[in-house]
């Protein structure tokens, strides 16, 4: 099977690069709309981040849910335009 | 009937259409239709259609390997009966059999000495007995005894899977490498499994015919839980990380699909699922319901391993979740009855695959899930370990923006209600 691009980051808004302003850790986000995020972290970004490392979830045998200060981070770039939302 | 059996064909070509160049395969593409029209075959405003900019369906052909990774084969009390049983997985024919030290084996059913089935034979102390001339075959796939025989000969050696016992399952570990699991690659604890206060599994299997993608991409599917299954979600977010895939998801209750509670009964008002597969084909659930007066903690398992490309077992587990609200034979008969339900949720997803075709370029609006992510992180376990790519175990994050698909939803409730209240019939 070949991985295939998923194309609406061809035709609709891209993955930007974006740091967390906790952590530093860089990630590449891309909002579709307000609500919609999605985040492509890389291992660097996994091992700096603070709360997945106060975490003890994230071992395979739990999931982390998730970074609240990158989120944060993501939600101040939307609002201050430095991550695109297209307008609905 | 000749004409339907052609539309089906053309609309699921053998040959996967434009995969091989884009300007040659057209113009073949376009010669085969119009030889299946000039057959009668297939009607006109199809082949008007696929003039100009139509989007078409592409599919490689499935996988000639099987995932690398932890297969559930079921309850391990099944195995424990004393009798070899025959499981057909990974396209091939295995026995599966309890030895008198209490250890579960698995071998290729096939006797290296003849070709026998192994299955249909008998377990003799710590080995299965070959039906055919009783050579004896020991879990590490050797050969340990030929009683006719003065010596076993050389080169006397079947395949044999790693197998683990956990929870009351049997798990068989598949790797096209032949290495053993690595230690990170584990199938988590289910605590409830062996706790008290928590129901035995209500486990039930069936076999589907498709290739069994189908079911893996379901985790990254929220809209289908609405036309499918007639839940309601209104929280989805899928996670991607190393070996496991998540899904969190939350839900309303759905008047217009189920009856709703009699005056003293609890109300169900939705449901919080964290669902992961933990490698290609085992997933768990914790699934609670919340209603008026309660939560229902409850786990579901979800898990199939391939019969061959084209065919795979489906499993469902559950256990429920005791409490003061809900007694021990309330906590059992509620997981019947999910076991029922999650059965017919099945069947759903089965009248679905049973006439869709395999699709590798799905067009997605932004209201869909990852599905290409998904499919990125699904390909880690069909390639050698040492083709991994970092792409395709890396964390990724999808949250789903689910505001357009509740508003529509809302109404599409509404309106089912208002429909049937007009007809006199009961909500």
């Amino acid at each position: 099977m070949t991985v295939r691009p998923d194309d609406r980051l061809l035709d609709g808004a891209p993955m930007q690069p974006l740091c967390c302003r906790q952590c530093g850790a860089e990630v590449e986000v891309r909002k579709a709309s307000w609500h919609q995020t999605s985040v492509q972290w890389n291992a660097e970004a996994v091992s700096a981040c603070l709360e997945r490392r106060a975490s003890s979830l994230g071992d395979g045998s739990g999931v982390f849910p998730g970074c609240t200060a990158l989120r944060d981070s993501i939600a101040r770039a939307a609002l201050e335009g430095v991550i695109a939302v297209p307008e609905s | 009937m000749m004409v339907r059996r052609a539309v089906a064909r053309a609309s699921r070509p053998s040959r996967p259409m434009g995969l091989d160049g884009p300007a040659g395969s057209r113009t073949s593409y376009l010669g085969e239709l119009r030889t299946r029209v000039l057959k009668g075959w297939v009607d006109v405003t199809a082949v008007e259609a696929g003039n100009s900019g139509v989007r078409r369906i592409e599919a490689e052909a499935v996988p000639t390997r099987y995932a690398r990774g932890w297969h559930c084969l079921g309850l391990s009390a099944g195995f424990k009966d004393g009798r070899p049983h025959t499981v057909s997985a990974f396209g091939q024919k295995l026995v599966v059999f309890q030895s008198g030290s209490g250890a579960i084996n698995v071998l290729d059913a096939y006797c290296r000495h003849m070709g026998a089935d192994l299955s249909k034979g008998t377990i003799k102390g710590e080995e299965i007995a070959c039906p055919f001339h009783d050579w004896r075959w020991g879990g590490d796939g050797r050969c340990k005894k030929i009683p006719y025989a003065r010596r076993v000969p050389l080169r006397a050696r079947t395949a044999a899977w790693t197998t683990m016992e956990q929870d009351g399952l049997l798990f068989v570990w598949n790797d096209p490498e032949g290495n053993p699991p690595p230690p990170e690659v584990t199938i988590p604890r289910i605590e409830g499994a062996t706790r008290d206060d928590w129901t035995e599994w209500v486990w039930k299997e069936i076999v589907v015919e498709t290739n069994c993608r189908e079911v893996v991409d379901n985790i990254v599917d929220m809209a289908h839980f609405f036309y499918v299954h007639f839940s309601f979600p209104t929280y989805f977010k899928n996670i991607f990380e190393g070996h496991v895939a998540t899904q969190i998801m939350k839900g309303n209750g759905r008047p217009d699909a189920r009856r709703p509670a009699k005056a003293g009964e609890p109300q169900m008002l939705g449901n919080t699922s964290v669902a992961s597969y933990h490698g290609p084909s085992f997933m768990i659930d914790d699934l609670t319901y919340h209603y008026d007066d309660m939560d229902l903690k409850s786990v579901l398992v979800n898990a199939h391993y391939p019969i061959d490309g084209n065919s795979f077992m489906l499993h469902s587990g559950i256990i429920v979740q005791q409490s003061d609200k809900l007694s021990k034979d309330a906590a059992e008969a509620m997981a019947q009855k999910l076991g029922d339900f999650i059965l017919r949720g099945f069947d759903q997803d089965v009248q679905i695959w049973k006439h869709k075709t395999r699709i590798d370029n799905p067009l997605l609006c932004e209201e869909d899930g990852p599905v290409y992510q998904l499919r990125r992180w699904y390909e880690q376990f069909y390639v050698d370990v040492a083709d991994v790519k970092p792409e395709m175990v890396e964390r990724f994050e999808f949250e789903l923006d689910t505001t357009r698909p509740v508003e529509v939803w809302k109404q599409e409730v509404e309106d089912n209600l208002a429909r049937r209240a007009a007809e006199g019939r009961p909500a």
